[in-house]
């Protein structure tokens, strides 16, 4: 099988088969079976078929290369991508902008767990959703007549946004050029603006739904900044042209600026020598002699630096870093299938897959920066996960805080810990939300002070939701076995610890925050758990109402808790597994470390040391041991009274109440002087530019109004003089007119007769001529 | 029979059929209103099928079909109009100006269709509406300066009877706004035509190029003879291009103020054309034109009138002058990325549904002026080309895009305002529920503004973008920051307008589903804003050759003019310094 | 020298004409019966035609070699005929109507051209 023409028919058949469902969802939607039922069998088997596709796929590969590289050595023989194109958009000289494909493993274990999870969720919601099949009856949107809103289910749309999703998200991760990335990123994002605005009526769901795509669009600014200096002095987008420029194979695949770096910094050296040589062949040949020095003069360097952190501003807002990551918790206003496939498992994972795919153009600035945003976002989001009562925003902070994990891992070196943690995160917090609303479902409220003691009505959930909150805890036996949260933070950690080792000071902030936030998190997920489903039901209505769900939504929970589990695990024997195959997949020259000034970025394989691996085992599973002892004491046993910390630490609460202040802030901040600059600018326009408009025209009528004055007083007042003289005269001699012909006549013949006589006196012959 | 297939059958058929139409209408009782609509309408796809021909690819030298890959103006028309002063009736095309032209019928035929709701004086409008497409279809194939300034001014004037008569309630203020900024810009256009005119001479340029000119031999023959004597003016758009890039250009003669001809004459044509795009600070008009014309005279103002400004630009401006280009680059560039952002934060404050589409095609335009004038070709850069071709094809994209965006736009608008009668943004809402497919298509076309990948508006607006940082970093970031406050203006509207819970405004019971003929007008805006989203090179095939030509005539100008001048400059400077 | 003695001439035919004309001119002005004052314009006209006719005779002129071609004199007094003719015409009908408004033919009642 040759995997250069088979992988990219497989793929992208598998990445447009959800495309057309969307398109015969968008067409017949509402006929397809009673009430557009079919709409989500279509949807359901697109997607179906893209994971078989994708297995298929996968099976390829593996057939061709098995593990062909060890765990994190240095490749024997790396392999390469199958990297090619569909079709350009535009072509420009040496410029073009086209629709590809970059597909090694990581694409494949990407698309595998993408299709999974999507087609585990797709059958999820004939449950969740099965009320949009009839008539519905919203009870948080309330008339203007005072009854709640009534209006047509819309089965059939939801799946025709999320085949539409699915289409976007496998399109962004099979990208072959940054180009191609963005245009699936804006897609994945609409789509999570549509899902998020499900519920069209509610005013909070379409707030969330605009909050969504603006706070993603101002990180797709930074993303356009670094595309644009990308562009501008690479001349490429495509992953394979970019990664030769930044890693060139003659460097050993070390980072280097690129000539076309160095030449667009250098542009005034570069002018100079261009306007000194007329021939452009000594001027071409001066210039590519000067571009070393450049070079180690420092210049382009920065050019690297802003297209990572451009790219990696992008990301910020996709995967919810500090300070964009305020969007995703109102993201949960949306159907909590979307929460579990868009806002969990895959869209907002794009963000840590892009600085995954991306990893090669990062420099050691870079990373440190990628490292701390991890690092804040990931502590920020676990506290305000603490004090959460609303079980589906605290599984967001967790979202947010897990994705910190991710990228605090890519940061400091651990590319593949970062990725492998975004498998696992997605199977455990997709469970999770499915979890989260198979109870919501069940009682109707998403406020966990309602909830409680939900584990007798609803076994299943509460089983698979222990499951989950379990893995994302990192629960295992050190150094032997464990969930697969346990194998994927523990190498982050690791990782973290290695860079520890280089970089004293920043290294152990960072560690010690990575592990408190592990504490943290196995706290807020027993909580979690705790206030759901142990104990006594805290509200008899919800209670008595609860059920467990139906066969659809609890077989798909099923099925990703027992991923949650072995997830993390290789197959006996054979040594396949996620890690392993997603390290077949290292950009080439990041399996060693780099030292720049700033940071000193470790190898992968640094971590991998039993030194540190047995501290930090330990280490992570006295913490998480820690969170759920603390939360088993507040929540569990009940021997601990929650309210009593409140009270003592009643700023603390309040402050992580508010989610640390970042809606008002950038209500003040941002939103606000936007909306003034708008007004200032609209009123600008109607009073100034207007103003001077009209005052233009006005000045033009005055003078006309002089104008006329003039007219009517001096010059229509001396043509009337002239007028009334000629008409006195003209008075005075119609006594000749008498009327009389013979008069006339009389006059005539005088006249001629008087003009006869005065010639023939005054004719002078002489003056005549003759 | 007159042969269909010689260029001045075909081209003239195309311009002045709508006129024919006109003229024949006058001979119509008035009382026949529907029967004269249908008839506009007839004439007006008749137009366009003529222009879809036009524009099919595959076409020769004796084909009236478009000759795909040829940057060259094709299918040339040059007979004598004024020939004592050296006027042509001299019409052609090229890939930038066809798109243009095919746009201009199909939103003329558009908006011909939505005019049925129009009930007054309809045979005085069918009559106006169509002189209006003959001035617009011929100021885009006129390669005769003063035939573009006459076909200019003949658009002018029915515009203003449109919007003066079947507008809204503040119609004359908004018309006379329209035509004293209009005629003002085209004003200063007429000085600086009659500038370029005085100052040009067929004489200095080489005799080889006549031909490709398309110089009337009449004009060429006296440029023969005359060779020491009196110069010999001229209109023809090509030959002043040739002029503007000789290396002893007649149009560097310092005109006033140590400033040459053509920077004169530059300025007065930008400033001319910018009225027309309508570029901040100049662009007032247009908020209140839209706001008071009837529905079909938007789309075809914010669809077509618009792009005058830019054809203008790209076809005018920067060919025939361009040392005074390089030199203003920056304010052609400035003015771009002020609009857009100014527009942008305007139409985020109105309360007028109308009035904010209106801004936001200030917003859309200035990539337009942004994307044409991003001189990449500089020394620092070795004279790069691609990046400027990137900008002016995505400039041209953009026009057409927003041709189809904000055409659609302006009659979704007008959909609900036939229903409603009101257009304030704040009491609307829930018109998901009632109207599901004005809706679905009201998403695809404002998602098409907002420039979502898949759809028209994205390509033009990112390949702009994209462009732009070769030529100054700080507009680049003004450009990309863009992208959030359109995301903000748009989707704040959607909310308003079609989410919620239910209708907030007046006339809550009139508000029924789309009728088929407003389907079927929206339907091919939405199909043509799917399809160049989808497979942009549809459109880029026809522009690439042509922007490709313009681009690489300026950077050969640049090489063999400029550059030995910055040579100089350079050296002088370095023996200044000690 | 006598007119009376010479050969005719030029002369005589001019003072034919003149004596025509003058009789026409002091009968234009005396007569107030409108048909009266038609005839004293035939008079004048036929005097001026007289002057023409003579001045156009080869025989009668100072360089008759000359003048074989010149017509002119006879055309204009054709001219002048039909113009007389149409005149009268004319004149007959202005006169017809002006007795249809006044039952008179006096000139003198004619005066609503008085300024």
């Amino acid at each position: 099988m040759d995997l250069s023409t088979t992988l990219p028919i497989l793929l992208g058949l598998a990445w447009l088969l959800p495309l057309a469902s969307f398109a015969l969802v968008v067409l017949f939607g509402p006929w397809m079976g009673r009430r557009g039922v079919g709409a989500g069998y279509l949807a359901t088997g697109a997607i179906a078929a893209a994971f078989v596709l994708s297995f298929v796929a996968l099976l390829g590969w593996l057939g061709q290369h098995g593990l062909a590289s060890g765990e994190h050595g240095a490749h024997a023989d790396p392999i390469p991508p199958v990297a090619g194109e569909w079709y350009a958009l535009g072509t420009f000289g040496a410029l073009t902008i086209t629709i590809g494909y970059y597909i090694d493993s990581l694409t494949l274990v990407m698309f595998m767990m993408v299709t999974l999870v999507a087609t585990c969720i797709h059958v999820y919601s004939f449950g969740y959703m099965h009320e949009e099949l009839g008539v519905v009856t919203d009870p948080l949107v309330t008339r203007a007549n005072g009854r709640p809103l009534k209006r047509r289910g819309r089965f059939h749309r939801f799946y025709q946004y999320f085949s539409l999703f699915c289409f976007s998200m496998l399109g962004l991760v099979l990208a072959g050029n940054v180009a191609m990335v963005f245009v699936f990123w804006e897609l994945v994002g609409i789509c999570s603006y549509l899902l998020i605005g499900f519920y069209i009526e509610r005013q909070s769901a379409s707030n969330a739904a605009n909050k969504a795509f603006i706070v993603n669009r101002v990180g797709d600014f930074g993303m356009l900044i670094g595309m644009m200096v990308l562009w501008s002095t690479l001349g490429t987008f495509s992953f394979s042209g970019i990664f030769e420029q930044v890693r060139p194979a003659a460097s050993g695949h070390a980072l280097v600026v690129p000539d076309g770096m160095v030449r667009a910094a250098a542009a005034d050296e570069v002018e100079r020598i261009v306007l000194a040589n007329p021939n452009p062949a000594i001027a071409e040949r001066n210039i590519a002699a000067q571009v070393p020095a450049w070079r180690e003069a420092g210049h382009g360097r920065w050019l690297l630096i802003v297209a990572g952190l451009g790219i990696f501003c992008g990301c910020v807002g996709k995967s919810a870093q500090f300070p964009l990551h305020v969007w995703l918790p109102d993201a949960m206003e949306g159907p909590t299938p979307v929460s579990a496939l868009i806002h969990a498992a895959t869209m907002v994972a794009a963000g840590v897959y892009l600085v995954g795919r991306f990893y090669p153009v990062f420099t050691p600035e870079v990373l440190l920066v990628i490292a701390c945003v991890g690092a804040i976002t990931l502590f920020m989001a676990a506290t305000i996960a603490i004090t959460a009562t609303d079980i589906k925003r605290v599984l967001a902070y967790s979202t947010v805080s897990q994705l910190g994990y991710m990228m605090l891992g890519l940061g400091v070196g651990g590319w593949v810990a970062g990725l492998f943690h975004l498998i696992t995160h997605a199977f455990f917090k997709s469970l999770l939300f499915l979890g989260s609303g198979s109870v919501i479902h069940a009682c109707g409220t998403n406020e966990m002070p309602r909830m409680g003691g939900l584990r007798r009505k609803m076994p299943w959930t509460a089983g698979t939701m222990l499951v989950g909150a379990l893995a994302i805890s990192g629960a295992g036996i050190p150094l032997l076995i464990g969930l697969s949260g346990y194998h994927s933070k523990d190498a982050i950690l690791a990782q973290v610890f290695a860079f520890r080792k280089d970089n004293p000071g920043q290294g152990d902030l960072l560690f010690w925050i990575a592990a408190m936030g592990a504490a943290i998190t196995a706290f807020y997920m027993f909580r979690l758990w705790y206030m759901t489903f142990a104990g006594e039901p805290r509200d008899a209505h919800a209670a008595a109402h609860a059920h467990e769900s139906p066969r659809s939504m609890v077989a798909p929970l099923v099925v990703l808790a027992a991923l949650a589990v072995v997830g993390g695990w290789n197959v006996p024997w054979t040594g396949l597994g996620v890690r392993p195959l997603v390290d077949q997949a290292r950009p080439l020259g990041t399996e060693v470390g780099m030292t720049a000034p700033a940071a000193a970025i470790p190898a992968e394989s640094a971590s991998h040391e039993p030194a540190i691996h047995r501290i930090v085992s330990w280490i992570a599973f006295f913490a998480a041991l820690g969170g759920f002892l603390v939360a088993t004491g507040f929540y569990g046993l009940r021997q601990l009274d929650p309210e009593k910390v409140r009270r003592v630490l009643a700023p603390v609460h309040w402050f992580l109440k508010n989610k640390w202040f970042f809606d008002e802030l950038y209500r003040w901040v941002f939103v606000r002087p936007t909306l003034a600059a708008a007004r200032v600018v609209a009123a600008l326009d109607r009073i100034v530019l207007d103003g001077l408009a009209h005052g233009a025209a006005g000045l033009v009528r005055l003078v006309s109004r002089l104008d006329d004055l003039i007219d009517r007083l001096i010059v229509d007042r001396l043509v009337n003089a002239v007028g009334e003289w000629t008409y006195a005269t003209g008075l005075r001699l119609r006594a000749v007119q008498s009327g009389n012909l013979r008069q006339y006549v009389m006059w005539i013949a005088v006249g001629t007769v008087g003009l006869f006589v005065l010639v023939s006196l005054f004719w002078n012959y002489a003056a005549a001529g003759n | 029979m007159p042969d269909l297939n010689s260029p001045i059958v075909f081209l003239s058929l195309i311009v002045f059929l709508p006129a024919a139409a006109a003229l024949a209408l006058g001979f119509v009782p008035g009382g026949w209103g529907d029967r004269i609509k249908g008839f506009a309408f007839a004439t007006t796809v008749a137009v366009f099928l003529l222009t879809v021909w036009l524009a099919l690819p595959g076409g020769g030298a004796d084909s009236m079909r478009f000759a795909l890959g040829d940057g060259q103006m094709q299918k040339t028309v040059s007979v004598d109009w004024i020939p004592s002063f050296n006027v042509y009736y001299f019409l052609g095309i090229d890939g930038i100006s066809l798109p243009l032209v095919v746009l201009t019928s199909f939103l003329s035929m558009l908006a011909m269709a939505a005019s049925f709701t129009i009930q007054r004086h309809v045979k005085a409008y069918c009559i106006l509406f169509l002189l209006l497409e003959t001035g617009m279809l011929g100021v885009f194939m006129a390669l005769d300066f003063f035939l573009f300034y006459v076909l200019w001014e003949v658009m002018l004037l029915p515009m203003y009877f449109l919007i003066g008569v079947w507008g809204g309630p503040r119609r004359e203020y908004a018309a006379i706004k329209f035509f004293l900024f209009t005629l003002a810009g085209s004003v200063l256009m007429l000085i600086a035509i009659l500038m370029l005119y005085f100052a040009s001479d067929v004489r200095k340029l080489p005799q080889a190029r006549w031909d490709a000119c398309h110089l009337s031999s009449d004009v060429t023959a006296r440029a023969r003879i005359d060779a020491t004597g009196e110069p010999v003016h001229t209109f023809n758009l090509l030959a002043l291009a040739e002029m503007g890039r000789l290396e002893n250009s007649p149009f560097d003669k310092e005109l006033l103020w140590g400033k040459s001809i053509q920077w004169w004459a530059f300025l007065l044509l930008l400033v001319g054309f910018l009225v027309k795009v309508p570029a901040v600070p100049i662009h007032t008009w247009l908020p209140d034109a839209h706001v008071e014309a009837p529905t079909p005279i938007s789309m075809i103002l914010a669809g077509v009138l618009l792009k005058m400004g830019g054809y203008g630009i790209i076809r005018i401006c920067y060919p025939i002058c361009p040392d005074a280009a390089y030199e203003l680059a920056w304010l052609v560039c400035g003015i771009g990325a002020v609009s857009m952002v100014y527009g942008a934060l305007a139409a985020m404050a109105q309360k007028d549904f109308k009035r904010l589409v209106a801004y936001s095609s200030v917003s859309h335009m200035g990539y337009v002026v942004l994307g044409l004038g991003v001189w990449s070709i500089t020394p620092g850069n070795l004279l790069a080309t691609d990046y400027w071709k990137l900008g002016m094809n995505g400039a041209m994209f953009q026009m057409i895009a927003h041709g189809i965006s904000s055409a659609g736009m302006f009659f979704l608008v007008g959909v609900i305002y036939d229903r409603v009668h009101h257009r304030d943004l704040d009491r609307f809402g829930g018109l998901f529920a009632k109207m599901p497919v004005y809706s679905g298509i009201s998403m695809v076309i404002f998602f098409a503004a907002l420039g979502l990948p898949g759809l028209c508006g994205f390509i033009g607006e990112v390949f702009v973008v994209l462009s732009v940082w070769k030529y100054s970093t700080a507009l680049a970031v003004v450009a990309a920051s863009v992208v959030i406050l359109t995301a903000g203006y748009i989707l704040w509207t959607i909310q308003r307008v079609y989410l919620g819970p239910e209708y907030k405004g007046p006339h809550g019971e009139a508000i029924t589903r789309m009728t088929r003929r407003e389907i079927a007008i929206a339907a091919p805006l939405v199909a043509l804003a799917i399809v160049l989203g989808v497979y942009p090179r549809a459109l880029l095939d026809y522009t690439k050759p042509s922007v490709a030509q313009t681009v690489d005539n300026l950077a050969g100008w640049m090489e063999r003019v400029k550059l030995p001048e910055l040579r100089d400059r350079a050296a002088m400077e370095e023996r200044a310094r000690p | 020298m006598s007119l009376f003695t010479q050969p005719i001439g030029l002369t005589h035919y001019l003072v034919v004409g003149a004596i025509l004309f003058a009789a026409g001119v002091v009968c234009m002005v005396t007569k107030r019966n409108a048909i009266g004052v038609l005839m004293g314009i035939e008079l004048v006209l036929n005097g001026a035609n007289l002057n023409f006719v003579a001045f156009a005779n080869p025989a009668l002129r100072a360089d008759p070699g000359r003048a074989v071609a010149w017509m002119d004199g006879h055309m204009i007094a054709l001219f002048v005929i039909v113009l007389a003719a149409a005149e009268a015409a004319v004149a007959l009908a202005i006169v017809l109507s002006f007795y249809h408004n006044h039952a008179s033919v006096d000139v003198d009642e004619a005066d609503e051209l008085k300024g």
